[in-house]
């Protein structure tokens, strides 16, 4: 209606920021595409024929006006007194839930629920309402701080606007004059129960210029006073990271939760207009998310961060640009500003991150800035963030939560591409894990969480086990074939993550997200060597579960692909051969597959252990590490059984593995083979026994019946040179290093 | 299955037998032990005993307390587990963790974790109970109920 148009002129539309679905490295796509008079406040599309929505919105408009005469309310008038009063308050509230207030109803609003001039009930239902539909103007939160300090309110209406003030922060369009109200919000400090909330706020606030020695040393002074309370631990971590030279005392590295939640009925009533929204307007989807395509999914927690990042007048945006200041300013850049990476470049000492750390996450530039430029704070931020969000957003800890999995499974996808991006993990993240994996059930979000395991940082091993693998093995055990191969996949990403860390980490005494630096080599080199056993361990059971399926063995030995050449390709003093649980189903797998993928690994194996005794041998000194003699030892157990079960048909005989195949002769007796010193090997291996009739056929078209006796001498070697055309490179591999051929007559 | 919560019982039960294997299966259904005695005779061996607790009520971790004593010693040697339901309300529970865990350990049984009020999870934990079940009636060779369940415990590499 014209009187809604009127109150909406002086505020001009905002432009939403484009975030893209693309991958984070693509820069290119990363601009903003031409200006799009897009941000139309969400009243421009209600369908015309919701007359009900209309006659809310007169209502409202009413509702306003009473309350913007103050003359018309009576001091401390009671609520059952009028019934003006009554009505319009219902009206404010219906609105509020049904779509939230504009932004031109919170002047008002705030003015009269904090002026004190009604009753306390009344001013706990109209905060309770702030709803807001789209943003929030700074003014009427200004004039609001204003009244706060005149103090006319109870305490109570007080806390509730704080908790407000919290929980709808990043609604509110600019926070210039915020910034600038900081003195006023710390001298809040003093009341024992506004504290923990104002800490929250001011914890929102604080930028490098807010930290000033008199304020350091005042919460210094409350911590003697109040004893040291989260909260201020958090303000005072934080002005710790922006002046470590002002605040010297010590301060623990990690808490728990610095901040108990603002609960309130603000966030519920914002999501559920959320939802309302993209049911019924598709197209008002869009243009939040600028050109996405209609089908996709807007996202909670993604949607609201695009909301978030225009924090930014963008009148002042142009006038900046026309008066050329941007470079040369000495204010701090707003990541709206940024368009291009080269102005990424220019303006790296001064970027300013916005107030909710998440919408970095799918800004390409902003992780190029945190992936270059070490700074505490930054990560300290989004640590508290995403913590906070994976704890409240987790579907399986929260029964109410089960029906946003898909978002919060997309949430998970976003968190992982970034910690691949930045190729490392996030403690909040790993945090996460350990508190949930005891109670997750292996089902919800089952690839996500388990992709995040794989960049879980490495720790002592004890840590390890009761945070990590003792879950998990529980897990795993229960779980289905399936599972257990996403598992095994994934500790086999966990186990490349480590190693590719040691490569690039320990060599530099730098360690980012203050990971201890007190692992030395041999730390390093034990975890691994837990993680390597421990899998060694669950994977023996679980080809016993699984009665030793190709599909799971194909998983195990992909891991002992990458355990077999720690040595050579990362250049850890480390070797461990596989479990006789998993040799020897592998040897005897039905599979070609599987045995193709052990005979590269034996030789990978061979290739790690003559390179260690060269080295062993041609350096003067004793090095630190020498693999035992039980590890050469295990090595030749492994390949006297394997020549013997491919090669020489003795694996019966020679095999001396504890673990192995030997068996006597009257045993073998039994089987009833014709000539069973003879008859085990690649040719009757049940694996590659197909390859050998097809080898016959091609050989000896017309001879049906298959004599496998035929493949001797030089036919043999044909059959190996076939073996290999076939694709079976592992093989070819193996007999050519470990199996030294003595020309045979034909 | 042993536990206070008949509703939740009968779904996870329903839910187990709508599932697909290869062995014949009768489940049990008890608000606890120890059972009638005038059946007896007529009931099959049985493999394994879940006891149900709900982590919002404290009264169902008592009643599993209770029927604990009733059980003969040779089931803790890998034919008894613990199932948590409840976990979705994680910030409503009135049973202590620690307490559950103790359980656990005091009786050297597996605890498993779930929440049986929403669908998708209540056909994963039938589903691992089975597996669970198929080890424990032996159908699986080379793994005993005993091994099965130390592993579970504790998981130890050697």
């Amino acid at each position: 209606s014209e009187k809604m148009q009127r109150r909406r002129s002086s505020k001009t539309p905002k432009q939403p920021l484009q975030v893209l679905q693309k991958n984070q490295t693509d820069l290119s796509a990363w601009r903003k595409e031409g200006k799009t008079d897009s941000a139309k406040s969400v009243w421009n599309h209600q369908s015309p024929k919701d007359q009900k929505n209309d006659n809310e919105q007169d209502s409202l408009e009413q509702a306003l006006s009473f309350f913007e005469k103050g003359k018309s309310i009576q001091d401390r008038v009671s609520l059952k007194k009028s019934s003006a009063l009554q009505k319009h308050l219902a009206a404010v509230e219906t609105v509020a839930l049904q779509s939230g207030l504009p932004p031109e109803g919170f002047d008002v609003l705030l003015n009269v629920a904090l002026s004190g001039k009604l009753a306390d009930t009344v001013n706990t239902r109209i905060l309770k309402s702030l709803v807001p539909a789209s943003v929030i103007p700074e003014d009427a939160v200004v004039s609001a701080v204003s009244w706060l300090c005149v103090g006319k309110c109870s305490g109570n209406v007080q806390l509730l606007f704080l908790r407000w003030l919290i929980t709808v922060f990043d609604f509110i369009d600019r926070k210039e004059q915020l910034h600038a109200l900081y003195g006023f919000f710390f001298s809040f400090l003093q009341d024992e129960k506004m504290c923990p909330y104002v800490c929250h706020v001011l914890y929102l606030l604080t930028r490098k210029e807010s930290v000033k020695p008199f304020r350091v040393r005042r919460l210094l002074d409350l911590q003697v006073k109040m004893g040291m309370q989260s909260h201020l631990q958090a303000l005072l971590s934080l002005y710790k990271l922006f002046c470590p030279e002002l605040v010297t005392i010590n301060l623990p590295k990690k808490a728990k939760t610095y901040f108990k939640n603002a609960e309130g009925p603000w966030k519920a009533a914002i999501n559920a207009i959320k939802r309302r929204k993209q049911e019924n307007s598709p197209v008002s989807q869009a243009l939040f998310l600028g050109t996405a395509p209609p089908q996709s999914r807007k996202r909670k927690w993604n949607s609201q961060l695009i909301i978030y990042a225009s924090s930014v007048d963008r009148n002042n945006l142009e006038e900046d640009r026309q008066n050329n200041c941007g470079d040369l300013c000495s204010q701090s850049l707003p990541l709206e500003r940024l368009q291009t990476f080269s102005q990424l470049l220019h303006n790296i000492h001064r970027l300013e991150f916005p107030s909710r750390m998440g919408s970095v996450l799918t800004n390409p530039l902003l992780l190029h800035y945190m992936n270059c430029v070490k700074d505490e704070s930054i990560y300290l931020r989004l640590y508290y963030w995403m913590g906070q969000v994976l704890q409240e957003e987790c579907t399986w800890c929260v029964a109410g939560n089960s029906e946003y999995e898909e978002e919060f499974k997309d949430f998970l996808e976003t968190v992982y591409k970034t910690e691949c991006f930045l190729q490392e993990g996030f403690s909040s993240c790993e945090e996460f894990l350990y508190k949930t994996l005891p109670l997750w059930d292996g089902f919800c979000c089952r690839s996500q969480i388990l992709r995040l395991v794989s960049w879980i940082p490495l720790s002592s091993f004890s840590e390890m086990k009761s945070n990590l693998y003792d879950p998990l093995s529980q897990l795993f055990l229960t779980s289905s074939l399936y599972f257990k191969c996403s598992v095994l996949e994934s500790l086999r990403e966990l186990l490349q993550n480590w190693l590719n860390w040691h490569m690039v980490y320990l060599d530099s005494e730098s360690d980012s997200q203050g990971h201890s630096s007190n692992t030395t080599l041999s730390g390093l080199v034990d975890a691994v060597a837990e993680l390597i056993h421990f899998v060694g361990g669950i994977s023996t059971v679980a080809l016993q579960l699984e009665d030793n399926a190709t599909f799971l063995l194909y998983f195990i030995l992909n891991f002992y692909e990458t355990v077999c050449d720690v040595y050579l390709k990362y250049n850890l003093p480390l070797l461990i051969m596989p479990p006789a649980g998993v040799f020897y189903p592998a040897l005897l797998s039905m599979d070609s597959v599987n045995l193709n993928q052990l005979c590269y690994i034996m030789y990978r194996y061979r290739t790690n252990l003559v390179a260690a005794k060269q080295n062993e041998l041609s350096k003067k000194k004793i090095l630190q590490f020498k693999f035992s003699s039980r590890t050469y030892q295990e090595y030749n157990q492994y390949i006297i059984a394997m020549v013997g079960c491919l090669w020489t048909s003795s694996v019966f005989q020679k095999d001396i593995h504890p673990q192995g195949l030997r068996m006597d002769d009257e045993l073998l007796k039994k089987t009833t083979v014709q000539e069973f010193k003879t008859s085990f090997n690649i040719v009757y291996h049940p694996a590659m026994m197909g390859y050998a009739v097809l080898f016959l056929q091609q050989a000896w078209p017309d001879d049906t019946t298959l004599n496998f006796s035929l493949i001797k001498g030089k036919t043999w070697n044909w059959y190996l040179e076939y073996l290999y055309a076939e694709g079976l490179k592992g093989l070819k591999l193996f007999i050519e290093s470990s199996i030294s051929r003595v020309s045979q007559a034909s | 299955l042993v536990g206070s919560d008949e509703g939740l019982q009968q779904k996870l039960a329903e839910a187990i037998l709508r599932e697909e294997k290869s062995f014949k299966i009768s489940i049990h259904l008890a608000t606890s032990l120890p059972l009638p005695s005038e059946r007896d005779q007529l009931r099959p061996r049985i493999d394994l005993i879940v006891f149900v607790i709900d982590v919002k009520n404290k009264y169902s971790l008592k009643n599993v307390e209770a029927s604990l004593a009733h059980v003969d010693a040779s089931f803790f040697l890998g034919k008894v587990c613990f199932l948590v339901t409840g976990v979705g309300r994680v910030n409503y529970c009135s049973v202590e963790m620690n307490a559950i865990w103790k359980l656990g350990e005091v009786y050297s049984s597996p605890v498993l974790f779930c929440e049986l009020e929403l669908e998708g999870i209540r056909v994963a934990t039938a589903q691992r109970l089975l597996r669970m079940l198929r080890i424990c009636a032996g159908h699986v060779p080379g793994v005993s109920a005993l091994t099965f369940a130390s592993l579970m415990r504790n998981y130890a590499d050697d």
